[in-house]
């Protein structure tokens, strides 16, 4: 346990000994020993640990493996706490969307320093660079792709009011302007100036859509994200971005060029074919997706990721968190602008 | 007049052998950060070999637009702001100059996304 006490808790074994005891309490179990407790790779956001214990008595006797995922230290804006996820985890758990079963939450700070929740782990891959290059996993590509249309609809499926999701904010006036002020309210803040950044602004508001039908969005339902394993999909991870918005804004996100991972001509995430992933999704939501209007929230996607990257980026450039992998974040930025200029130049 | 070889140089015999001969010693769950150590010195070498070049052209460029002096870091928010507001005089002559940056910019950070 060394690496664990050295990495995750200051404190040492009385540290440890609180966590046995939450996951005692919350289980029901009669003692838990903690196995395994080590960091998982991704997510410059998150602290993602895998978890492994041995609980005694109660309905999770035997050996449990989870992950741990606890707040960072400092966090991006746009997240929302464990607390929300947590909840929004529920929800969709509770809608039979394939995600990590989530099994309890710890908003006391005197547990492990910051709030956590703790849910089953899943077997399979998300890394994008791993999941566009390695056709065994996730089965046969067009019947992945429509599934990932058909998972999506089931989130998509979601819709307010929600008994708990209640604290998701109302996108006012529309989904596409609500982004849009928030967007230009995050760099408001930023020292530096985002010419490109606001160039894509403009554009968005000027072509924003009407307000339409509002549902729950997943908001990073990409490459990257989704658990696959030899199979099919496994698990929609991360949902800490989600939230009531314009259901073409999650299918702009898989199809946007910044998520293919180098694999372009398959523009549903680099994954299928962004017919295979539409038909999935009309099949399964009843929806009619408008093919035109998807391209609107490309953009979107393009000048959201950048906003986040630029975010992110300052956590390292004004010294708040040093971080070779944030400091690289801000390296992507000048290749989603350039898309962004690309879409929103003569003509469009 | 400082030693040879200068700093890109150095950067780059640095970085063939971490690619060549230590990124392979690494265990598997810290290869990625082997990678991402590669990806900075590449990113920090080509600035170098660029020089002050592309800015001082941005900057020019900003000038000509905004019609006054200033530095990058303020012609930059002005131009920012002139957008927002919708107050561009040349849409087109904003956006040619928002792309030439743009592309400066990437053949810096990542080249291959060109």
């Amino acid at each position: 346990m060394s690496h664990y006490q050295r990495t995750l808790v200051s404190g040492g074994e009385t540290d440890f000994r609180r966590l046995e005891g939450f996951l005692a309490r919350r289980a029901g179990a009669e003692t838990v020993s903690v196995i395994d407790l080590r960091p998982l790779g991704g997510g410059a956001i998150q602290d993602n640990r895998l978890l492994v214990v041995d609980l005694a008595g109660g309905p999770f006797a035997g050996r449990l493996e989870a992950v741990l995922r606890r707040d960072a230290p400092s966090k991006v804006a746009e997240s929302h706490s464990r607390e929300h996820e947590f909840a929004l985890l529920e929800a969709a758990h509770g809608a039979g969307v394939t995600v990590p079963e989530p099994l309890w939450l710890c908003t006391d700070g005197a547990v492990l320093g910051r709030p956590f929740f703790v849910m089953r782990r899943l077997e399979g891959v998300a890394a994008g660079h791993r999941v566009v290059r390695d056709a065994a996993l996730g089965g046969e590509r067009a019947t992945l792709a429509g599934r990932l249309g058909g998972e999506l609809a089931r989130i998509h499926a979601i819709m307010r009011p929600h008994p708990g999701l209640g604290f998701l904010a109302e996108p006012e006036p529309t989904p596409a302007l609500h982004s849009i002020q928030r967007f230009r309210g995050f760099l408001d803040h930023h020292p530096r100036g985002r010419p490109v950044l606001e160039w894509g602004l403009n554009w968005l508001e000027r072509h924003a859509p009407p307000a339409g039908e509002i549902v729950l969005c997943h908001h990073d339902y990409r490459t990257g994200n989704l658990m696959l394993d030899e199979t099919g999909l496994s698990g929609v991870l991360d949902w800490e971005f989600a939230g009531w918005s314009d259901p073409l804004e999650d299918l702009g996100w898989l199809c946007a060029r910044c998520w293919r991972f180098g694999v372009d001509h398959l523009e549903a995430g680099g994954i299928g074919r962004r017919e295979d992933f539409y038909r999935g999704y009309e099949e399964a939501s009843g929806r009619t997706i408008e093919r035109a209007a998807v391209g609107y929230w490309e953009v979107m996607a393009h000048v959201r990721w950048a906003v986040i990257a630029v975010l992110q980026a300052e956590r390292h450039v004004s010294g708040a968190e040093p971080s070779l992998e944030l400091a690289l974040t801000a390296h992507v930025v000048p290749e989603l602008e350039l898309e962004i200029l690309r879409m929103t130049g003569e003509g469009s | 007049m400082g030693e040879e070889p200068g700093g890109a140089d150095l950067l780059a015999i640095a970085r063939k052998v971490l690619r060549r001969e230590l990124i392979g010693l690494l265990p598997a769950e810290r290869r990625y950060d082997g990678l991402m150590v590669a990806n900075a010195m590449a990113i920090a070498g080509r600035r170098m070999t660029a020089g002050g070049e592309p800015e001082a052209r941005e900057l020019d460029r900003l000038g000509r637009l905004l019609g006054r002096d200033g530095t990058l870091d303020d012609l930059n928010r002005d131009l920012a702001r002139t957008i927002r507001r919708g107050e561009c005089a040349d849409p087109e002559e904003v956006y040619r100059h928002l792309l030439e940056t743009t592309l400066n910019n990437v053949r810096e950070s990542n080249p291959k996304a060109e």
